[in-house]
């Protein structure tokens, strides 16, 4: 009979050239600052002309992803359009019209694959998010708040003349203590690692193809990516899918309450959602207690995989980190992994709760994440209608994703244990979408092709390359 | 084969669609004529009304979605030979569709010669989405859909091309009633359900 094939693009042998690094913004490839700060500020552009001149005046302060491994950069901007903010700036009809048909929808109007009903439909989200109003996003990863002043000032310069620029959304991040998130565990552990990008860290997961993280390179099936056109526009470009959510922490810690009748048991079923204890030492590695030597352990918390815990009696099939990145947990399975990576910079606003608080004090906190790839569909859009909104491919019928499924108190999260399984019922919503967008983010040359538009260019075809 | 806009079930009433339906079958024969009123009492009398647990929508692209099962009817022409092909195909493997098995969101397939031998019928009913995975199939059983197609239709793309998706939307025929019995159960579920039966049916043998 057929045999499955051991991963994506196994048979292809072409090694990948090394990476324009120079020509990559450095918000794909650079990990968030150690401490981190920043802000997120969305620009509405009213007129195009205008908008070509705040580029070109940005462009130069715009950082690519040089050394990306070296923490040395004090501060950085990221820029990234939606496809309204694409039409906004002239971009010729026949590129709009080569990108794929996700980007061109928008996230809002991909609400039902991505399974964004209820609290978290776009109908609910924070102004601009889902509105033709959202042109440019700017990401700024700053390590002081001098350092983010002054990038911010750079920024504010490149507009502050052309009436037609505004500004329709700032909101400032920043890292909580210990590096926690806001439900108080570690993040911003793991991420894919892109062949040809540069050192590869410590850990048994394979290198994924640059084309899957960043276009004009071969992706895991073999191809490279050929839209949108022209080359000079996608060249060492990608897509980020942004995501802000709020994280109802008193809910995450009345569930555990309710649940668990100590606080060692608390602390159990919290690192069973996740597949990570709070300091970030995973499941499969330290099953019954938490080992925050570990956790802290760069070169061991990341080494691991789920080969030895098939029947998921150490890490829950359905454990957050074991959906959105199952490693080797579905190798029997016609699911070929590698075609399902993003590159994920996550930060956190908002105070934490203080310790100890059960009653939710209406304040906004949670997490905005930044997935980049180069499809879409297949990656973020596949995550999350397939791995974390049901349970299917894990044969648990419609279980979602126990700490960010869309779960409206009616949830369940199965957690196998021998000889009786434990379920856990009345899950309710942990998080919720407050906004989301679908944006491209260029290449430093296709910044330039894009900001050297010429008014007549415009309306002139771009022939198929 | 065209397709017709139907007034949509919602925007009628009950007695509205009733003399819709004793109309046009009023030409027809006699006994779909007499049938009709079986089913017009039945619909009634409330002893078959109810309210379905799901109802047809839309699967992806194209298609028909009940709950979690989709439906996916292609009719394309057979290559020169390809009659044959098929039943050699069929007959090597004897029942075998253990590649399929592997799948595990396919609930049945089945092919059927059309006019003359000259076009294949293939239906099938699976879980969810065929779309998201089909990067999946090429990647990990890049022979599982070939197998069944290739040589067989007549311009099957091949899983490995991107028009393959194009392909089989442009050959792919929506069904326009459509019955799934349980549209609550994927293949996944169906099996977990067998085994936690057999588990109860062993543990109830026990204390018996
Ligand atoms: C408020 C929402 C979310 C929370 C609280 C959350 C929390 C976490 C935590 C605690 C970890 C483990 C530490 C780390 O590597 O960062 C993690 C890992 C991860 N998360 Fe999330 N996450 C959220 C949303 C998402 C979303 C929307 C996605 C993808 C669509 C995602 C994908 C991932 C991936 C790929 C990993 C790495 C898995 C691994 O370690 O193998 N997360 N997340």
């Amino acid at each position: 009979m057929l045999s499955l094939k051991e991963s994506a693009g196994e048979a292809l042998s072409t090694p990948s050239p090394a990476l324009e690094v120079s020509d990559i913004q450095a918000t794909v490839l650079r990990p968030r600052p150690k401490p981190y700060c920043g802000e997120y500020v969305i620009l509405r552009v009213g007129n195009a002309e205008q908008g070509r001149e705040m580029l070109r005046r940005i462009l130069p302060h715009v950082a690519p992803a040089d050394e990306w491994w070296v923490p040395s950069l004090p501060g950085w901007l990221g820029i990234a359009f939606t496809f309204e903010g694409l039409k906004a700036l002239g971009v010729p009809q026949s590129s709009l019209d080569s990108f794929p048909i996700e980007f061109r929808q928008g996230m809002a109007a991909r609400a039902e694959t991505l399974h964004d009903f209820g609290a978290n439909a776009p109908a609910n989200w924070e102004y601009p998010f889902g509105t033709p109003d959202v042109h440019i996003a700017l990401a700024i990863y700053a390590k002081t708040n001098q350092d983010l002043q002054e990038v911010l000032d750079i920024a504010r310069k490149s507009h502050h003349d052309l009436p037609q620029i505004s500004v329709v959304y700032r909101m400032e991040f920043g890292e909580l203590p210990e590096g926690r998130n806001p439900f108080g565990f570690k993040d911003g552990l793991h991420n894919p690692h892109v062949e040809g990008s540069g050192p590869a860290p410590a850990g048994t997961e394979a290198q994924v193809k640059a084309g899957e993280f960043v276009m004009s390179y071969p992706d895991e099936k073999g191809e490279t990516a050929n839209v949108p056109i022209p080359l000079e526009l996608r060249r060492n470009g990608t897509f980020v899918a942004i995501r802000k959510f709020h994280m109802n922490v008193a809910a995450f810690r009345r569930y555990l309450r309710a649940e668990a009748s100590s606080p060692e048991e608390e602390e159990l079923i919290a690192a069973k959602m996740v597949g990570r204890w709070r300091s970030g030492a995973p499941l499969v590695l330290a099953p019954n207690h938490d080992d925050p030597a570990l956790g802290a352990d760069g070169n061991r918390n990341n080494d691991f995989s789920y080969a030895n815990d098939m029947k998921g009696l150490s890490c829950p099939f359905s454990a957050h980190i074991r959906r959105v990145n199952p490693r080797d947990a579905l190798k029997d399975e016609v699911v070929a992994v590698n075609l399902h990576h993003f590159l994920r910079r996550g930060t956190n606003y908002g105070s934490p709760l203080p310790e100890g608080v059960l009653e939710d004090d209406g304040a906004e906190r949670g997490g905005v994440f930044l997935l980049i790839g180069a499809y879409l569909h297949r990656q973020f859009e596949f995550i999350q209608s397939q791995w974390i909104t049901d349970g299917n491919f894990i044969s648990h019928g419609t279980e979602q994703d126990p700490l960010i499924g869309n779960n409206d108190g009616e949830g369940v999260f199965t957690i196998p244990r021998a000889p009786v399984r434990r379920r856990l019922k009345g899950v309710p919503r942990f998080v919720s979408v407050r906004g989301g967008e679908y944006c491209f983010m260029p290449g430093l040359r296709a910044l330039r092709w894009i900001a050297d538009l010429k008014p007549m260019m415009e309306a002139d075809n771009v022939r198929s390359r | 084969m065209a397709t017709r806009t139907v007034t949509k079930p919602e925007d009628q009433t009950f007695e509205q669609k009733i003399q819709r339906a004793r109309e046009l079958y009023a030409t027809g024969s006699e006994v779909g004529k007499a049938a009709l009123e079986v089913l017009i009492r039945d619909l009634k009398s409330g002893t078959s009304r109810r309210e379905p647990a799901t109802r047809m929508s839309s699967a992806g692209r194209i298609g028909n979605r009940q709950g979690k099962v989709s439906e996916l009817l292609v009719i394309a022409p057979l290559a020169p030979g390809g009659a044959e092909r098929l039943r050699a195909m069929l007959e090597l493997r004897d029942g075998d569709f253990s590649d399929t098995d592997k799948v595990g969101t396919v609930h049945d397939m089945r092919f059927l010669l059309l006019d003359n031998e000259t076009k294949m019928l293939f239906a099938t009913a699976y879980d969810g989405d065929w779309d998201p995975y089909i990067d999946d199939f090429a990647a990990k059983i890049p022979d599982g859909l070939d197998v069944l197609f290739g040589g067989i239709w007549e311009g099957w793309p091949g899983i490995h091309s991107p028009k393959v998706k194009d392909w089989i939307v442009s050959h792919q025929i929506p069904a326009v009633g459509w019955y799934v019995a349980h549209p609550d159960l994927t293949v996944k579920d169906i099996t977990r359900l067998k085994r936690l039966g057999k588990a109860v049916d062993e543990f109830l043998d026990k204390v018996q």
